[in-house]
């Protein structure tokens, strides 16, 4: 009711535009709709802690019908063999994962030794050298990743990754990557896992970088 | 760390560029480019910083990337004195393969220069391809958002955000 007594055209409501007072109905029906202004576009989406030994570890709830950007943060991932850390990506809710058709680029540099460089591929079998991983005293892989595309049908599904890891030879090495899955499939679900032995720690993390119209 | 909204740009129909402005503090902001896609071909998606809206175009940008190629070596690229900056490697408009995030410092200090990090991936030539390195545009003057453009032509996909970080 306006000043006046007459009941006013309702405004537009939008994000970063909301005028007027809010039940928390209206609060909720706005929010579902997108038009309600929550600020914290870094959303978390689901935390993995090790609580047994695992062979691999599945997010099957990504939304990636609501994100179109997802990060991962992976925190003191320990395997029980040297290992190298990586990903797949499944359409099916997480029955298969895709094992073919990812291109990658990654840089590596390490403290110790020659072999620095890059690895390759136009053919890959995962999303490759996320970590470098180990069973002794302070061998473990930490990084992030980046998504993007996961949802979308139309485009191929995208990352980009950076990792600091005290690997299975007693040094620091660093990877940083780009990496695509070069088919147009609508992707619903991430697999972490070793290329050895099983996850024997880890706090793996999954947000989705909210973008409103 | 928390993001907050400033601006968003979703290319639907063809546009020359796509400009967010919006920063105004002195915190680190963010932008992400999800499926941007030029409309001739193959091309790069290039940036400019605004000052008062505006994007500059003066010869101060350098930049220092790695180039990383799927199915080559990867090039060190790097240059200076540009009237623009490199944001992503070069986008094949088929697969409108054009993603990042951009990081961007120093944008509202008008006594500093203005830095930006880049981390995109992108689709072309038949191969997955990257970016990562940084940028700076070498004029001590505030800068209140970022402009996108190919070299050529018109963007006629994407989703382009500037997010606080908080």
């Amino acid at each position: 009711m306006s000043e006046y007594g007459y009941i006013p055209e309702a405004p537009e409501q939008s994000f970063g535009n909301n005028k007027g007072i809010f039940t928390p109905k209206d609060i909720y029906d706005l929010t579902r709709a997108d038009k309600y202004t929550n600020y914290g576009q870094l959303e978390l989406i689901e935390t993995q802690i090790h609580s047994s030994d695992v062979a691999q570890v599945d997010f099957t709830n990504i939304k990636a019908d609501i994100y179109d950007v997802h990060f991962m943060t992976l925190n003191n991932i320990v395997s029980s063999s040297d290992a190298g850390l990586d990903c797949r990506l499944s359409d099916d809710n997480g029955t298969t994962f895709e094992s073919g058709s990812y291109d990658y680029d990654i840089q590596f540099v390490q403290t110790s030794g020659t072999s620095n460089g890059e690895t390759r591929s136009t053919s890959g079998n995962a999303f490759t050298r996320l970590g470098a991983l180990g069973a002794n005293a302070n061998e473990q892989g930490n990084g992030y990743m980046y998504f993007y595309n996961l949802g979308d049908s139309t485009k191929y599904s995208f990352a980009t990754h950076q990792s600091s890891s005290w690997n299975f030879n007693a040094h620091l090495v660093m990877y940083f990557g780009s990496l695509v899955y070069h088919q147009t499939v609508s992707m619903n679900a991430l697999r972490v896992f070793p290329t050895a032995g099983s996850l024997t720690d880890f706090e793996i993390s999954l947000y989705g970088i909210k973008s409103y119209e | 760390m928390g993001l907050v909204q400033v601006a968003t740009n979703t290319v639907t129909s063809a546009v020359a560029s796509v400009t967010l402005t919006g920063i105004d503090s002195d915190d680190v902001y963010m932008v992400t480019i999800v499926g941007a896609s030029p409309s001739s071909g193959v091309d790069e998606i290039r940036t400019r910083f605004t000052a008062s809206s505006t994007p500059q175009t003066t010869a101060n940008y350098d930049y220092a990337n790695k180039f990383f190629r799927a199915s080559a070596a990867f090039i060190n690229d790097s240059n200076t004195n540009l009237t623009y900056t490199r944001g992503t490697g070069n986008i094949d408009n088929a697969f409108e393969g054009g993603n990042g995030i951009f990081y961007l410092y120093n944008f509202n200090n008008a006594s500093e220069y203005s830095f930006m990090t880049i981390e995109s991936v992108t689709f072309g030539f038949s191969e997955g391809r990257g970016y990562a390195g940084g940028t700076v545009y070498t004029v001590a003057e505030a800068h209140n958002g970022v402009q996108f453009l190919p070299s050529t032509g018109n963007i006629d996909s994407g989703t382009f955000t500037l997010y606080r970080v908080v």
